[in-house]
């Protein structure tokens, strides 16, 4: 009889010990998991992030005329005639699209020609000097709005400085 | 190879002729199927149960459909009898092919009751006012605890009882494997099987035998509660399974349907429910089982369970006897051959006389082969007179001692010896054309060369034959014959025995004896091969002796020199690599193989311990029926897959005959997925209709089991697949584009 | 239609995956089997410190149950940390945008959705939560939830192995998937990212003065962290509300291919774990084989409309052919990033999706798939093998009554909670309430919604408008037992089959053979089919004969 007490407080005090033994594991890997997914990860790559590639790090912003004026990546919306435009923003899936194709590209180069008097052939080749997104035998290609732009300011600066102090 | 289908193994064993599918139909049969349709007696089949509720669903439909308004239509009263009649036929051809199995097993079952009962017993009453004592013949089976029974010499002892009154030597050898016979007396025990060798026995029964083996067996199929086998169960989980799912989806879509106000019908709803419902194989799942049962009945095997019959076709390794499975019981004598200075004659005539008291078949063999080359002896009249030897373990030889020259030349044309001789001399020969007894499946007992006869005794001038192993001749004479050694191994290596023959005290020759295959076993052990089992030969021959008949019928793994008793360890070696072992036995030193092996085929013949391990036994006592076990096994398995595959397959076609027109009323566009171009209502009759018949086609496929031929496994399940599982997508869609045909002809749906 | 150089992407894609996961295989088979290797100089110290911390004896493995429990438990623990962290986010600190709590109910989804590997969202990241919730919430979780499944996958594939003792040690396993696998795999693709240009910043939201003077928000922060994650961690909750199709979280063309490579790598390698893990390589065959013809199946599905190029729903940078790519990527390994929006995608499209999330192992979330994997050649070898004249067994064990009861209620739970919430949102009026129209595109709408719960895929079409309690507290069910009602079921049946007897399997199906991997393929599609076949009937498949009329009639 005393022996099968003793039996029985011994499993007593094992499960015990099993049931503090799932307690623990669970809440201690539960915040060491918090702590090293949480904060430990995000912040050595946000470091690292800053020191190396500080720009694409923080959105690629691009300055012009001593400011910044957007980011490389994110849509910038154009209204004037006299430069390209980005898509209908509603039409896109981020909304920000920053990309057009090469066809909406072409289908408002009489307009700018038109509003700034930069012959057609002349815009032409600028949009196919700025065609990006096709590499090997991948991708299709597009412009960026943003940098085609710029570019346009860049090729013919007394047309755009003027018609931007307007 | 022939194919293996219940019509090969019917036509072997003609008395079958209620194996008849369509003998089996009976007014009963109907009027039971009938009775069965009780929803109480359903329960065990789920699948028909949904069913039979879903039929009264429609039934009140029909009856008035403004009760499920708006899910329901006044005008479509006609088409809701339809639907309710074609449901509960449906029901019925279920119950109809469970009643027709159990009719067929229970037909088949009482024929093999036959076949027991044929040993009967000399049961004695006695008159208590007469005081007189009566002897009478009763079936053994039919036998009480307390009867007391006459037990004379070559009686098999039926059942286990007490010796009361006489002294006998019995032949215990087939229990305990002990070939010397015991005594026994007044308080001693008999086992049933074993069997009296001299003299009587009065002895009372001590068992009630109401529960032989078979009738327990036969009881276990009668029962409509047989437990289902693991395959049984785990098909029926997935019944159950997919019937959930399809009710989610039928309540899902019925939901969906009042949501969205998309207008079904219930009675449509309720049909592609039915449809979806895996009801082909619900409804013959359980006569595909029974069936099984009935055809291992029809080749006369009893199997202790279902699933002993599943695990037969599962068999990866058969271990067969050689004795008794792969050659017929004994050795045939095929050639005299003398040592120098003697001739075949002189060889021949006196293997005769020395076998003359040898009642075993090869020693008729022996005196046949000799009465075919006209070696009769001269000596053959004083046999009558002579001293025989009886086999005996340590010399291993037996023979006889006559007075030479006491007897007359036999004449041309016939024997002229006296009336016992005769009788003898015919019964030597007449035995031929009965169907060899089998003997037990030990090789040891097939060179136990023995004579129960006791002769008077010549007085002079003798001789002294002897026959008998030769090493055992060899070392009984002075001088051997210089090529003895080197003919005897030839013969072996031919995979033959010799006997030597010794005539006072000179070697004068061998007789070569020579197994002789069973009809057809090179046949089934190549079947056996082709569908990935392994054949093992076990036998107590020398090895280069079993090496020449494993590689006669294609065998790679035997077992020379075993013992009975090895049968056990070679059983469980094998399990041990992850094989499932089949085999067969009838002795009680067989019975822990027959137990740890997965399938254990015992003998009726032999001892009930055997029978008691085994989970199988065969009436007839032909152990090369295991290969027909394995291969009944597998076609039940097969038969089962293939219906339950055609079965789920089958739905694909009646989504694509009622989806379209469930919602035909509000989404006409659906109509485009109707690739059979059905009718509106003729889509949902039609599907409902095949799935109905589907029913009673499958019936003789069920129940006479998938036909195959003997190969490995992925041509197997290839084959089927594509027979059972493609053909069960494609078969409904021109079955029920068919109906719907019909339907449009004969009715203008 | 594809034209050939865009058939030639792909294969070159395949090709890649196919080539670095079978490597990555090897390695990740040496980190569950405990192998010792030169790694452990640097990952032993660490890791024992975690388990003496928290007190996990790392030689006692587990039955199935403990090691399921062990998993929830865990799970459940660390939901209510993220719960905590987004209801009090307000109060916490990294918030430059100053953003306030989250409701409870969409907290409790949010929480559910993450913990649950499903990432399904009823917000827009950038516009509701901080940086420190996006951390440790977001992240937190997302690491969490990979680790738990690849480990329950890997536990799984334990129970197959010829004489193993236990299903391993859930602890031990979860450490190792995150110090092992995910923070070093992360850490270069993080930095990869980044390099690629996806910001990883906990500065503010910076404010630009357009070139025509309009002022714009430049929404950044930790960005590619969380990204590298989502993506090999098959999670796909975004950062952003447009998800991958937002230019921070997927710049270019070039991170396009490159996420959807880490989408593909984990669950392609698990294939290939499998057999090298129970000694048999060649059994990852029918794995690896049903999961690439069912991808390529899906593929055809989804290419017979032409793509275009640009359209409605869909970035310039990515066209129609690799946002249609991605739909049917994000869907197959269950992921559920997007990198267009879905209701600009064609019908066909969308059946495509439906099936990858409907079958779950095409290769599947990691682990997860894996597991239903397994599971399909089980119920396949059980339907079609009785067939051969044998007892159906897999890896030379019989499958019992108990397996396909197991089997039938992990099959039974995916219809189940996809039908009925499908039809009690409509039922309830909180379809409607949130703008569904009864027609085949809403209807399609909120089928996907919980398709895409139950397959713990995350992917949808509403986005923040779903934030409402029906919604966030429906799918949160779904997302639940979808998630852990399937994966009890898959490690019991792995449990029993620890010690069970094995057959030579000499003569049993090859079930590395040809006909077995066309039969599984097909008896896959029959399953999905014989379930789904009427939903997706008024869904997608009448939308495209329809062709985009917005109603039913």
């Amino acid at each position: 009889m005393a022996e099968e007490k003793k039996e029985r407080s011994e499993a007593e005090s094992q499960l015990k010990s099993r049931k503090h033994s799932i307690a623990r594991p669970v809440v201690g890997l539960a915040l060491i998991s918090l702590t090293a997914c949480g904060l430990i990860f995000p912040l050595v790559i946000t470091g690292i992030a800053q020191l190396f590639f500080p720009y694409q790090a923080n959105g690629e912003i691009v300055q012009f005329d001593g400011r910044a004026i957007g980011s490389n990546l994110i849509g910038n919306n154009f209204t004037l005639p006299i430069f390209f435009h980005g898509r209908n923003q509603s039409q896109s899936a981020s909304h920000v699209d920053p990309d057009i194709t090469l066809q909406d590209a072409y289908s408002q180069i009489p307009r700018i020609s038109l509003a700034t008097g930069i012959p057609s052939t002349s815009l032409k080749q600028l949009v196919n000097e700025n065609v990006e997104g096709t590499f090997w035998i991948f991708g299709s290609p597009y412009v960026n709005v943003l940098r085609l732009n710029l570019a346009l300011i860049k090729e013919y600066p007394s047309i755009y400085n003027e018609s931007l102090l307007k | 190879m022939s194919s293996i289908s219940s019509q090969t193994l019917e036509k072997r064993h003609a008395p079958n002729d209620k194996m008849s599918l369509w003998s089996a139909i009976s007014g009963k049969t109907l009027l039971d199927s009938l009775l069965r349709l009780s929803p109480i007696s359903l329960v065990s089949n789920p699948v028909m149960l949904i069913t039979e509720i879903v039929f009264f669903i429609v039934a009140a439909l029909a009856i008035d459909p403004t009760l499920f308004y708006p899910l329901a239509n006044e005008g479509e009263r006609a088409y809701y009898v339809d639907i309710a009649i074609i449901l509960i036929i449906t029901v019925w051809f279920s119950t109809f092919s469970d009643s027709l199995a159990e009719t067929q097993a229970r037909n088949t079952a009482n024929s093999l009751r036959k076949l027991e009962s044929e040993s009967t017993s000399k049961k004695i009453i006695v008159d208590e006012k007469e005081g007189t004592k009566k002897i009478v013949e009763t079936p053994s089976s039919k036998l009480q605890k307390g009867d007391t029974i006459l037990l004379e010499k070559n009686d098999v002892v039926p059942i286990d009882c007490d010796v009361i009154a006489g002294i006998a030597m019995v032949d215990e050898s087939l229990l305990t494997g002990e070939s010397t016979p015991v005594r026994k007396a007044p308080g001693d025990q008999l086992i049933g099987g074993s069997r009296i060798i001299s003299d009587s026995l009065t002895a009372r029964v001590n068992v009630n035998p109401e529960d032989t083996y078979v009738n327990r067996l036969i009881r276990l199929v009668e029962s409509s509660k047989r437990p289902k086998t693991p395959n049984e169960q785990a098909i029926s989980i997935l019944l159950i399974g997919l019937t959930s799912i399809f009710t989610t989806v039928i309540l899902g879509l019925l939901g969906l349907s009042i949501a969205l106000n998309l207008g079904a019908d219930l009675s449509v709803l309720l049909a592609l429910y039915v449809c979806l419902l895996p009801t082909t194989i619900g409804a013959l799942l359980p006569s595909i089982g029974l069936s099984g049962i009935s055809r291992l009945y029809a080749i006369g095997i009893v199997a202790k369970s279902g699933r002993a019959v599943e695990t037969a076709g599962d068999t990866d390794s058969i271990l067969l006897d050689k004795t008794g499975t792969i050659t017929v019981g004994n050795r045939q004598a095929v050639e005299f051959i003398p040592f120098e200075g003697h001739t075949e004659k002189e060889v021949g005539e006196n293997a005769f006389l020395a076998s003359w008291h040898d009642d075993t078949p090869e020693g008729r063999s022996i005196i046949r082969l000799a009465y075919e080359h006209g070696f009769i002896p001269r000596e053959l009249n004083s046999l009558s007179l002579a001293e025989s030897y009886e086999f005996s373990a340590t010399t291993r030889t037996s023979g006889v001692k006559i007075r030479a020259g006491s007897g007359f030349m036999l004449p041309k044309g016939g024997l002229k010896t006296g009336g016992r001789e005769r009788s003898r001399f015919r019964r030597k020969f007449v035995q031929e054309s009965v169907t060899e007894e089998m003997v037990r499946g030990t090789s040891s007992s097939s060179s136990q060369f023995s004579s129960q006869e006791q002769p008077p005794v010549s007085p002079s001038e003798e001789v002294e034959i002897l026959k008998g192993a030769p090493d055992s001749i060899r070392s009984m004479v002075k001088t051997v014959p210089r090529d003895f050694d080197s003919l005897v191994e030839r013969i072996s290596k031919l995979g033959d025995t010799s006997i030597a023959i010794e005539r006072n005290g000179e070697i004068i020759g061998l007789i070569r004896l020579k197994d002789v295959l069973k009809p057809e076993i090179k046949e089934k052990i190549q079947s056996v091969r082709a569908m990935g089992i392994r054949p093992m030969m076990i036998t107590g021959d020398q090895p280069l002796t079993a090496k020449t008949i494993a590689e006669e019928v294609g065998i790679e793994e035997y077992f020379a020199q075993a013992k009975p008793e090895d049968k056990y360890e070679i059983v469980q070696k094998q399990q041990s690599q992850g094989r499932v072992v089949a085999m067969i036995g009838d002795g009680t030193n067989d019975a822990p193989a027959l137990a740890v092996a997965d399938v254990g085929l015992a003998m009726n013949s032999g001892t009930s311990a055997a029978k008691e391990a085994a989970n199988m036994v065969d009436m007839e006592s032909n152990p090369a029926k295991i290969i027909d076990v394995v291969m009944l096994g597998k076609q039940l398995l097969m038969t089962r897959g293939a219906i339950t595959a055609f079965s789920i397959a089958n739905d694909v076609a009646k989504y694509f005959a009622i989806v379209p027109v469930l919602f035909a009323a509000s989404i006409p566009q659906l109509q485009a997925l109707n690739i059979l171009g059905l009718g509106l209502h003729s889509a949902v009759l039609s599907a409902l209709i095949f799935n109905a018949i589907i029913i009673p086609a499958l019936i003789p496929l069920s129940m006479k089991g998938v036909s195959f031929k003997p190969t490995d496994t992925m041509t197997l399940f290839l084959k089927n697949t594509l027979i059972y599982g493609l053909g069960g997508v494609v078969a409904p869609f021109a079955g029920i584009k068919l109906i719907d045909l019909i339907l449009s002809y004969l009715f203008h749906i | 239609m594809l034209q050939p150089i865009q058939a030639l992407d792909l294969v070159l894609l395949f090709a890649v995956v196919l080539v670095s996961s079978y490597f990555l295989a090897s390695y990740i088979v040496r980190i569950y089997t405990r192998k010792p290797s030169w790694l452990d100089s640097f990952f032993s110290p660490i890791e024992n410190i975690i388990y003496r911390v928290s007190g996990v004896d790392q030689d006692r493995t587990m039955g199935w149950k403990e090691y399921f429990l062990s998993a929830l438990l865990l799970n459940i623990v660390q939901m209510l940390i993220a719960f905590i962290i987004l209801v009090f986010q307000s109060r916490l600190p990294l918030n430059p945008q100053h953003f306030s709590a989250l409701s409870w109910d969409l907290a409790f989804n949010t929480v559910v959705s993450f913990a649950t590997n499903t990432n399904l969202q009823h917000y827009a990241g950038e516009k509701t939560l901080s940086y420190f919730s996006q951390m440790t919430a977001i992240q937190f979780l997302q690491f969490t939830s990979a680790a738990t499944g690849i480990s329950c996958g890997v536990a799984m594939v334990r129970g197959f192995v010829t004489n193993s003792k236990g299903l391993g040690n859930f602890y031990v396993d979860f450490v190792r998937s995150l110090t092992r696998l995910y923070f070093p795999l992360c850490f270069v693709a993080s930095i990869i990212l980044v390099y690629l240009g996806v910001p990883q910043t906990l500065g503010g939201y910076s404010t630009v003065r357009t070139v025509e003077g309009a002022t714009q928000s430049v929404l950044v922060g930790p960005v590619a962290s969380l990204v590298s994650i989502m993506q090999l961690g098959t999670n796909g909750g975004g950062y952003y509300g447009a998800n991958s199709a937002y230019p921070f979280q997927n710049p270019t063309p070039i991170t396009n291919l490159a996420e959807i490579f880490l989408m593909l790598l984990i669950p392609t390698a698990l294939t290939f774990v499998f057999g090298q893990m129970i000694g048999k390589r060649r059994e990852s065959i029918p794995v690896v084989a049903g999961a690439y013809s069912l991808f390529a199946i899906d593929l055809i599905i989804a290419f017979i409309p032409n793509q275009v190029q640009v359209g409605p729903g869909i970035e310039t940078r990515f066209g129609g052919f690799m946002s249609t790519f991605w739909t049917v990527v994000t869907t197959s390994v269950t992921t559920g990033s997007v990198n267009s929006n879905l209701s600009g995608m064609h019908p066909l499209a969308i059946l495509s999706a439906f099936m990858g999330m409907m079958v779950q192992s095409i290769p599947g979330g990691k682990g997860v798939g894996l597991m239903y994997m397994i599971m399909y050649i089980i119920i396949t070898i059980f339907i079609v093998g009785l067939m051969s004249g044998r007892t159906p067994e897999y890896l030379g064990m019989k499958i019992t009554a108990r397996d396909v009861k197991l089997v039938m209620l992990a099959f039974l739970i995916h219809p189940l909670i996809i039908i009925v919430p499908t039809v009690v949102a409509f039922a309830s009026g909180a379809a409607s309430a949130i703008g569904v129209s009864s027609s085949s595109i809403g209807y399609t709408q909120i089928l996907y919604e919980f398709v895409s719960s139950a397959a713990n895929n995350g992917s949808d079409f509403f986005g923040a408008s779903a934030n409402t309690l029906f919604f966030n507290v429906s799918t949160a069910l779904v997302m639940f037992v979808g998630r852990y009602g399937p994966l009890a079921c898959l490690l019991a049946i792995s449990g029993s089959m620890i010690g069970r007897k094995r057959t030579s399997g000499s003569s049993s199906i090859r079930t590395d053979s040809l006909p077995f991997c066309v039969v599984l393929v097909a008896s896959i599609l029959l399953l999905v089919v014989l379930t789904f076949f009427p939903f997706l009937a008024l869904g997608p498949i009448l939308s495209y004969y329809q062709g985009h009329v917005n109603s039913f009639a």
